[in-house]
Formats: structure tokens, sequence, C-alpha cells
């Protein structure tokens, strides 16, 4: 290994000390220039002394001269102590603090800002007539009117006003929302892609990425797309390079648009939309042209046999998923998810999946729909390595490539977090919240203080279960594609059209018969098989889930006498 | 606001409507078909018709565009396939387009477009209310618009069997 | 081009190879074939093979493979070196079986030379254990590349996890995992260490019981059955006409095994069946029986391995190398020979003509043949089937090009 020649490993200690000496020195020089800069603006400019429509250029100003100041103070600290930072990185805690952190951090910032977003909204309005910019877009608060509500509240900082103030536009929050929405989507590819490999490895007896980051390797798919990003772009020369580049976007975007309607607990939806599943039905249907695009535009006949199998299984796989999604939507009686999830809540006997057997098989036949339209194992013709090499993805290389596999995971999450809200619940826990607000009144703790609703939000229903439950069928989606082989183009469509098309307009219908008996004609018999029913699926669930947790447990502790001795024993240095 | 969101869309597309006639490539023109849908599926979403801007992208631009993309495919050979059209085809077409745009620049500058009887609804309806019209007062259009796609579908899968 | 989904969909039946099999199908709309090349660079095509598929959308109407990317002209070369010096390059023909390739030579050499009385039984057992432990990493390499054309990635690093076993075994014995030039004209050379009979104990019966996890994981999924039974039939007759030998004859129902109707080095002395394939999932010669039939050689090598390790308890102290082995002058005359290699009858024919180097060294690869049945069975399936059939023929392409 060391006599491979790398350049930098050629300089001698001297000179490469040298160059840090000199880094440390230019990097403080800038960060103390940086934060000179906002440290004047901030206090050069009061409320009053400029006219409202300048503020976000100061704002711009300050903010982007002391977030500049301190990146490079931090990266001056980060060359003066590299060492230690580089020990603090492999310690294995690192990978579970920083994601507490972040998830603790995401929290707040979501809570602090819809505290702020109820304080400006609560303010009066200022007099008179204000207008900014070209279209003269008219609004209510001016930065003394902002900062007067600050001071009644005893928060007297004039810079706040400033950042409060683009806070009253709708637009600007959107804008605000929409960069949570696109940094929560930027993460799931990459801890899918990570989890992935190391779930196909452990099926697999082995161990998956264990060394970039230290712990499991967790900064591995960081680490890929950075590289990626280095690859030379190629394009096929004989095919259509606008259509090439084209494709990918218009098989990416989709999925992101798709979360703009995806609810993650009761008020945290960018948009409530009254249409939102066939919203997100539509979006996750505009992809097929993408991967179409793909395979057309590489001019190779291997990504065109591809792209033509994949339409044919997109297309035909969304009939029997969006029919599925039909049962708990006649049972809910809206296409809102927020009222769809908000129906299941209070205890995990109130789901869909266990209402009646036509919802619990519809979760089976739209799980497996889903699969075949999100391209995944056993359905993954698409992109079968070893038939087509890769299938429509043939001539990708680069970030491309990373990109099609961005929209994958989205679309993976979005998929499974259908089938969590209109089948497993949604945001709601398994514990009634009834439970939890009694037990809170016992312990002594308010459930609507500060701690009650954190409790609430972690126990009883919110984000995080959301996404617990999400997650939970997203593994299953990488657990299966590890297990089963693939299924050749004419069977998958034999088993879309010939069974699964008939078995889901037989539940279909069934369910509707169902509803009508039970709900409209109050038919007696038929209610009282019905809570049978219920309470069969109910024990049915309650055993596989613990059937499932057992079996963890015993393959945790375990694991070494499954796997017997791993084949490869010694330990690569460094790991 | 909501200006500025309908003239960024219709510009959307026009332009993708454009793009559709004026590009040469079977295949470039199919994928403006897109820019046009998903713009108009927009100006469906700023004028709050959410329904019908969802089934808009679901029907048009994730069923029909799928198929005709699709069919290209199927009958091209390379991903450079163009056409030229003949030189009557293009008096033609400037015939009928000078006849069009007259007869419709006619419609729009002498049509009242303001305080007509029928009035624009204040609020659109919800999906409810639209499906209980569908099913109540328009349900014979609903049942014939099914039997229509239904032959169609029995129509196409009868002239693409394969004979032995 | 044309495949329309709607014509899949309205004429497929599970079985559709069987019915349009043979069948000549005229469309209304005219087609087009398409002429598409498989490899040589494919993950699908075991090695360096290329095949140029003429095909109508998706059903594939001719396939005609081209080899000889992988030529080293190990025949020429067999006419410059002695005998114990060509074992290296029976080491690289069919790579995944390198101690049967060696196997095959020296027991031809030793056979043309009259050495093959001389051998001690113990060399000969240790041969027997060798070359069969090989048998068994060799099918674990099919058996995984199987499930990986398949699609099932999994059991390929189950096949392999255990085939690293094997290697280590290997490597204690010769120091090499793949090229191991360790069966030799004379014998072996050298002898087993020290704990190798307790290692090789023990890994037999800590394999015995995987075999049942491959059947449960893959053999009996019932994606895999769809995809591997009633595809690529190779009827009896037919596969005796094409001169197919090995796993693939046994698959289509004929019961011919060299080790046991030309018993070669003691296989006489062992007592093991002989698997054959019985079309339990579909027909009798489909892909899925040459398939089992392969994990189930597995097993009857385990029992053959077994009883070596037995007979190795008497044969204490024996000379494992005969003294001629190096030095051996060839006679006037020339031999064709043929041992059980894990993918056929691998034969060599060596004539000398007086001189310590042959005149002629021939290789018949098991593999080669195989290879020729691939136009025959790839008609009128989907382009899927064709990796399903090319691999359950288990070619290595260092066997056909030599």
């Amino acid at each position: 290994m060391s006599q491979i020649t790398l350049p930098w490993i050629e300089k001698s200690p001297e000179t490469l000390s040298g160059y840090r000496r000199k880094a440390i020195l230019l990097l403080f020089v800038l960060a103390v220039g940086h934060l000179g800069i906002a440290l004047v603006s901030l206090f050069a400019f009061k409320p009053g002394q400029l006219a409202d429509w300048k503020i976000p250029f100061v704002l711009a100003l300050v903010l982007g001269a002391s977030l500049a100041g301190m990146a490079f103070t931090a990266g001056a600290f980060g060359v003066v102590f590299y060492r230690i930072i580089g020990k603090f990185l492999r310690w294995s805690y690192v990978a579970f603090a920083l994601f507490l952190g972040g998830v603790v951090g995401a929290c707040l910032i979501v809570w602090l800002h819809a505290e702020i977003f109820t304080f400006i909204k609560g303010l009066s309005a200022a007099e008179g007539e204000h207008r900014v910019w070209l279209l003269a877009v008219p609004y209510d608060h001016t930065v003394r009117n902002i900062y007067a509500g600050l001071e009644a509240i005893g928060v007297e900082v004039p810079v706040l006003a400033y950042a409060l103030w683009p806070l009253q536009f709708e637009f600007i929050r959107d804008l605000v929302a929409l960069g949570g929405i696109i940094g929560f989507i930027s993460i799931i590819p990459a801890f899918g892609i990570w989890w992935e490999r190391k779930v196909s490895a452990r099926i697999q007896s082995r161990m998956g990425p264990m060394r970039v980051g230290g712990w499991h390797g967790w900064l591995q798919s960081p680490a890929d797309g950075l590289k990626l990003i280095f690859k030379e772009d190629i394009i096929p020369p004989e095919g259509d390079p606008l259509l090439f580049r084209l494709a990918v976007y218009i098989t990416f975007v989709p999925p992101i648009c798709a979360f703009l309607a995806l609810p993650f607990a009761a008020a945290w939806v960018f948009r409530d939309l009254d249409v939102a599943l066939i919203f997100i039905l539509a979006m996750l249907g505009i992809e097929v042209v993408g991967v179409i695009l793909a395979g057309w535009a590489s001019n190779n006949k291997w990504a065109v046999y591809g792209s033509m199998r994949e339409a044919c299984q997109m297309v035909s796989y969304e009939i029997p998923m969006g029919m599925s999604l039909l049962i708990p939507i006649m049972m809910a009686g809206s296409l809102k998810l927020t009222d769809i999830a908000g129906a299941q809540a209070g205890g995990f006997w109130n789901w869909f999946v266990f209402a009646n057997p036509w919802c619990f098989i519809a979760f089976f036949t739209y799980y497996c729909a889903a699969l075949a339209s999100c391209k995944r194992a056993p359905f993954d013709l698409p992109e079968s390595e070893s038939e087509l090499v890769a299938g429509f993805l043939t001539e990708y290389s680069g970030f491309r490539w990373s990109l099609f596999f961005f929209g994958e995971y989205a679309a993976m999450f979005i998929v499974a977090g259908l089938a969590v809200i209109l089948f497993l619940g949604g945001w709601s826990s398994p514990i009634p919240e009834a439970w939890i607000n009694s037990f809170l009144t016992a312990v002594g703790a308010s459930p609507d203080g500060f701690f009650g609703t954190l409790a609430r939000g972690l126990l009883a229903g919110g984000p995080i279960i959301f996404v617990l439950k999400a997650t939970f069928l997203f593994y299953v989606q990488l657990w299966v594609r590890w297990t089963l082989p693939r299924v050749r183009i004419d069977q998958v469509l034999y088993a879309c059209v010939q069974v699964m098309l008939p078995l889901v307009m037989v539940l279909l219908l069934a369910n509707t018969l169902w509803i009508l008996g039970t709900d409209h004609l109050q038919w007696g018999w038929l209610n009282v098989i019905d809570g049978i029913l219920h309470w069969i699926l109910v024990g049915i669930g309650v055993i596989v889930a613990l059937a499932i947790l057992c079996i963890a447990l015993y393959g945790f502790k375990n694991n070494k006498r499954l796997v017997g001795q791993l084949a490869v024993v010694d330990q690569l240095p460094g790991s | 606001m909501d200006d500025l969101a309908f003239y960024i869309f219709a510009a959307v597309s026009l332009l993708s409507a454009i793009g559709i006639v004026a590009s040469s490539n079977i295949v470039r023109s199919a994928v403006c078909l897109l820019g046009t849908l998903g713009g108009v599926a927009c100006l469906y979403f700023v004028l709050d018709a959410n329904l019908l801007a969802v089934i808009q992208l679901i029907v048009y631009a994730g069923g029909t565009l799928v198929l005709m993309v699709f069919g290209i495919m199927l009958t091209s050979k390379s991903p450079w396939v163009g056409f030229r059209a003949t030189r009557g085809q293009v008096a033609g077409a400037v015939l009928v387009a000078i006849l069009m745009a007259v007869g419709i620049s006619t419609l729009v500058l002498t049509a009242e477009w303001s305080q007509s009887a029928n009035a624009p609804l204040k609020t659109s309806p919800s999906v409810a209310e639209v499906g209980e019209m569908l099913l109540t007062d328009y349900l014979v259009p609903f049942e014939v618009a099914s039997v229509l796609l239904l032959v169609v579908m029995i129509g196409a899968a009868y002239l693409a069997r394969t004979e032995k | 081009m044309k495949t329309d989904a709607v014509d899949i969909v309205l004429e497929s039946q599970p079985d559709i190879n069987v019915e349009l099999n043979g069948s000549q199908i005229q469309h209304d709309l005219p087609t087009e074939e398409m002429l598409v090349n498989m490899g040589p660079q494919h993950p699908a095509t075991h090695g360096v093979l290329r095949i140029v598929l003429r095909t109508d959308g998706e059903m594939v109407l001719e396939a005609v493979p081209h080899i000889g990317y992988l030529h080293r002209c190990a025949e020429k070369i067999g006419e410059t070196v002695a005998p114990y010096q060509y074992i290296p390059y029976t080491d690289r023909m069919d790579y995944l079986a390198g101690m049967n390739n060696n196997l095959g030579f020296a027991l031809a050499v030793e056979k043309l030379t009259g050495l093959e009385q001389e051998i001690s039984k113990r060399a000969t057992y240790i041969r027997i254990i060798f070359a069969e432990l090989n048998r068994i990493a060799s099918h674990l390499v099919a058996f995984g590349t199987y499930g990986l054309d398949i699609g099932a990635i999994t059991p390929f690093l189950y096949a392999f996890r255990e085939r690293e076993y094997i290697l280590d075994l290997f490597e204690s014995a010769c120091g090499a995992r793949l090229t191991y030039s360790y069966i030799t004209i004379g014998g072996v050379t050298d002898d087993l260490p020290d704990k190798f009979v307790e290692i090789c104990s023990e890994f037999l019966d800590y394999f015995e019981p995987k075999v049942k996890e491959y059947n449960n994981l893959l053999s009996h999924n019932h994606i895999f059955v769809k995809r591997t039974a009633d595809i690529g039939v190779i009827t009896g007759e037919e596969a005796l006409d094409y001169g197919l030998t090995g796993p693939v004859l046994r698959g289509s129902g004929v019961r011919w095994d060299l080790r046991k109707v030309r018993p070669h080095c003691s296989y006489d002395e062992f007592e093991f069946d002989v698997p054959v394939g019985q079309g339990l999932k579909g027909t009798v010669g489909d892909c899925w029986d040459r398939y089992i039939v392969r994990i189930q050689e597995m097993e009857q090598s385990v029992k053959i391995i077994r009883q070596a390790l037995e007979k190795l308890r008497g044969t204490e102290g024996q000379d494992v190398l005969h003294k001629k082995g190096k030095t051996i002058k060839l006679p006037d005359d020339d031999i064709y020979f043929e041992i059980e290699n894990p993918r056929g009858q691998l034969g060599f024919y060596v004539q000398g003509n007086g001189a310590a180097i042959p005149a002629r060294v021939k290789a018949r690869g098991p593999s080669f043949c195989n290879l020729c049945v691939t136009d025959k069975v790839c008609r009128d399936v989907l382009l899927a089937d064709v990796a399903a059939i090319i691999g359950s023929l288990d070619v290595v392409m260092g066997e056909v090009d030599r």
C-alpha cells in the first residue's frame, strides 16, 4: 500500500506543516474579517433607519458574513486540532450522538419556528398600506412594529426584528418549510443506502461498510457521494444529450414533490391537500416517463430493454396499488391523509389493517404492488444486474447515477409512509393517547405542559413514531430484496393482471358491501361477525409482531453461533 | 402572488407547446408535451382545482404520455428520428393556422369575460361533492365514458393480438 | 422491434416456453429482429463468452456462442514441456476445479507410462479427498453464481463462505487457493499437514447441514422454481446426441458417471450414489434438474471424503510421491483418458514418442462440448432465460478455450 504513489505523500513533513501554518493563518484572517463585517453591520443599522424593503439584503449581509466567519473559524480550529478531531470522529458513539442530536435539533427547530409564526401572526398590524418590490406585494408588519412587539415580551434585540420581518410572508414560510423537507429528503437516501449495505451484508454473513467514519462506516454514503461528484461526466455520444440529462431530473423530482403532501404528524405537513393521496400517486406515475427517457436517450439496446420492461411493470402495477389504497379510503371517507390517519387514533386496534379481512389483505397487495412500482426486488428487472448489466442505468455514471437512487430511495420511503398512514395508524403510537394522558396526570406532570407535550409527542403520536414505522416498512423492503430472486417480466405481468387485479377487485367489492352492511344498513349479525374478525385480526397482528421481536432477539443473542466463524479471520489494519 | 404564478406556468405551457411544434425530433416533442401538461396542471392548482390538477397529472402525464412515448420507442430505430414536412403540407398547415388564429382572436376579443350569467364558483367543490355529482347528476355521461373506455381497451387488445 | 405488453399479457401462460417452443409466430405489424450481443463482458456469461442473440423483442430466435477470448495455447505448450512441468497448465484450464484437472492429466500420463500400479494407496486416497473437495468447491461456485444470475444475491455469499473453508484446507496442503498443481505425476507433491484429517472432518460436519439450508433458501423457492423449471429442457437422447457429460447429462435423466462406469483412481472402493434428474419440479432435463443434481452431488462428495479419511488411517508412512514422477520418459504410444470433472468428462490425449516431452497433448474440455447445445436450447425463450440456461450448463471459459 505504501508503494502506491499518492501525490501528497511524496511531500516532506516540513512542507506539509508549512502548508498547515499558512492555512491556519489564512483562515483566521478571513474569519476575523467576516466576523468584523457582521458586527459592524449589526450595530450600524437601527430599526427605522432603513426602508423596509432593504432589510432582507442587510440581513443577508449580516447572516452571510457571520456564517462565513463562523465557518472559517471552525475551519481554522479544525486544522489546528485535526488529530483530536479525528480521534473523536472514530469514537463509537459519535454516530449515535450526531444522530440523536440531529433529531432533537430538528424537532427543536420546528417547534421554535412554529412558536415564531404564531407570535408574528399575533402582532397587531401596522397602520397604513405597505407594499414591497416589483409586484407591490402588500404586507402588514413593519420592522418597527415587530420591534415593538418584541419589546413588549422583553426581547430588545434589533437584529431579531430584522430577522423576523421576512417571516410574515407566506411565501417565505413555505420556503423555510421546503428547506426542511429537502433536508429530510437528502438524509433518507444517504441513510438508506448505508443501511441497505449493512442489512445486505448481515444477511450475507459479512459486515458491510466498516471503515469510513469509524463506527460501522456511517460516513460511507457522504464519502461515496463526494467521490461520485468528482467523476467524469460521460454522456453517450450517439444518444440524445438533452434527454439524457433531463431524464434524471424527471425521475428524481417527482418523489420530492410527493413529500409536499405527505404528513408526518397532524400539523407537520407542507400542504394538507384534500387530494393528497392521488397527488402522491400522480407523482409516482410521472417517474415512469423519466425512466423510459433514460433508457431511450442512452442509445443502448440493453438500456432500452430495461426501460421498456420498467414502463410495462410500473404502469401495470399502479392499478392494483391505487385500488388497494381505495379500501382504507372507503373506511375513512376522505382522501385527506391527515383525516385518514386521524381516524385511526387511539391504540393499535383501531388501525385500518385490522379493521376487516379485506383491509388486511389489501395491505399486503398494496405493499407488493408498491414494491413493483418502486422497482425493488423481487421486481427489479429494470436494474437487473446480471442480465442487462444495469438496465436503463447502464450508461449513467457519476452523480447522475446516484440521483436515480436518490429518487428511488425517496420513493421507497414515500410508499412506506403511505402504507403507514393508510393502514398502520399513521403517527399514532400503539398506545392510545388517553392512557398516556392518565399516566402523565398520575405521575404529576400536566399533559399540556412542556414535558407533557414532549411525552405525548414521543409516546402517543408524533412525527418520530411515524418515521419509525415508515422506517420499519422501508427495512422490510430492504430485507425482501436480499432474500428473494428476481421474477421474469412475463411472470411479473402475469402476476399483476391475472392474479393481483382480480384479487383487488374482489377486495374492493367485498369491502363496499361490508361497509354497506355494517355502517349503513346496520345489520346486526354482520356487525357481530365484523367484531369477531376484527379481534381475530388484532390477535394475528400481535402474534406476528411478537414473533418478529422474538426471532430478532434470538438472532441477536446467538449471532456468533448462527453465523459461525467468519470466513475472513484477520482484520484489515486500521479497522 | 397568484398573478406571478399564473404568468410563470402559462409561460411554461406556452413554451413547451411551441417546443412540441417546433422540434423535429419526435421524442423531444413528447417531452415538451410533458411540460405542457405539467404547466396546465399547475394552472389548475393555481385556480384551486386540486382534483382536476391531480387527475390531469395521473391520466395525461402518467398515462397517456407514457403510452405515446412507448409507441414512439417501439416503432423508431434510433434516438434521432425526425420527420420533414413537404411544402404542400407546410402550406396547408399555415393556412389552417391563420384561419384558427383569426377565429380564436375574434372569439377572445368579442366574448363577455366579466359578469356573465354563470359566474365562476367562489370555492371549488370538494372531492366528496364532485363524487356525488358524478354519481347522481352526471351519472349517465360518467357511465357512457366508462363504457367508451372499455370498448377502446377491448379494441386495442383485439388489434394487437397475435395470430398463429 | 416489437414487444407489446398486451402481447405478452395475452399470450403468456406460466409455461410460456412449452407453448411457444418450436411454433412459428406471425405478427400483424412488421417486426424487426435485433442482433444483440451478450458479452464478452457481461455479468451473466460465466467468463469471457460472447453470445450473439437474434431476438424478436424479448424472444430469442437464435443464440450463437463465440469463444476463443481466453485461448492461451495450452495444447501447443504441451509439446514443449515435460509432463510434470505441464501440470500447472492444466490447473488453469478449468480454474474452478484445478485438482480434478491435475488428476486427469496425471492419471493419463501414469497410465501411458505404466506408473499407475506403483502409486501408493495413500497418494490415491489423498488424490480422491482433494478431487472431491474441489468438486464441492466447484459446485458451490456453480450454485452461488446461478443464484446470482437468477437474481438471488445472498446464496452466492453463503456458498463462498463455505468455499473459503475448503480453500483454507487447500492452502494448508499445498499453499495455493486456486491453481494448486498439487496432484502430479506419481502422486501428490507433499504429504498432508498435521491436523488435516481432524480439520477436514470438522468442515464436513459443518458443511453437511448447510446443504439443507441452501435447499430451503433457493432450491424450493417458488420464484426460483418458476425461473428454472421447464426452461431449457434437454431430453436424454438429445444430451447423448450432443455429447453432453457431467451434471448436464445426469440432469437429463441419464445415469452415467465415469466414477462408477469406468472407475479410476480406486473410486470402485467407495460407496456413493449418482444423483439423476427426475423432473421433480417440471420436466426431466430442465434447468432445475441440472441444478439439483449439483446440489445432491455435493452431498455424495461429502460421503466419499469421509470414507477416504477413514481409509487414510491404514496408510500411514507410505510414500506419496513416486520417485520416477519427474524423470519419466514417455513411450512411443498414445493414450486418451477421461475422468469425471465437476463439469463433465475431462479427457486428456497424450502422445509420446520416446522422449521426455510429449509429441501432442490435447484436452477435451467438458464445458466446450456442453456449450454446443446452447443454440438448440435457447430457441424461443425469453432473454432472461438465456442467462438461466447458460448458468445451468455451468461453463468455465478456461476449459472451453484452453
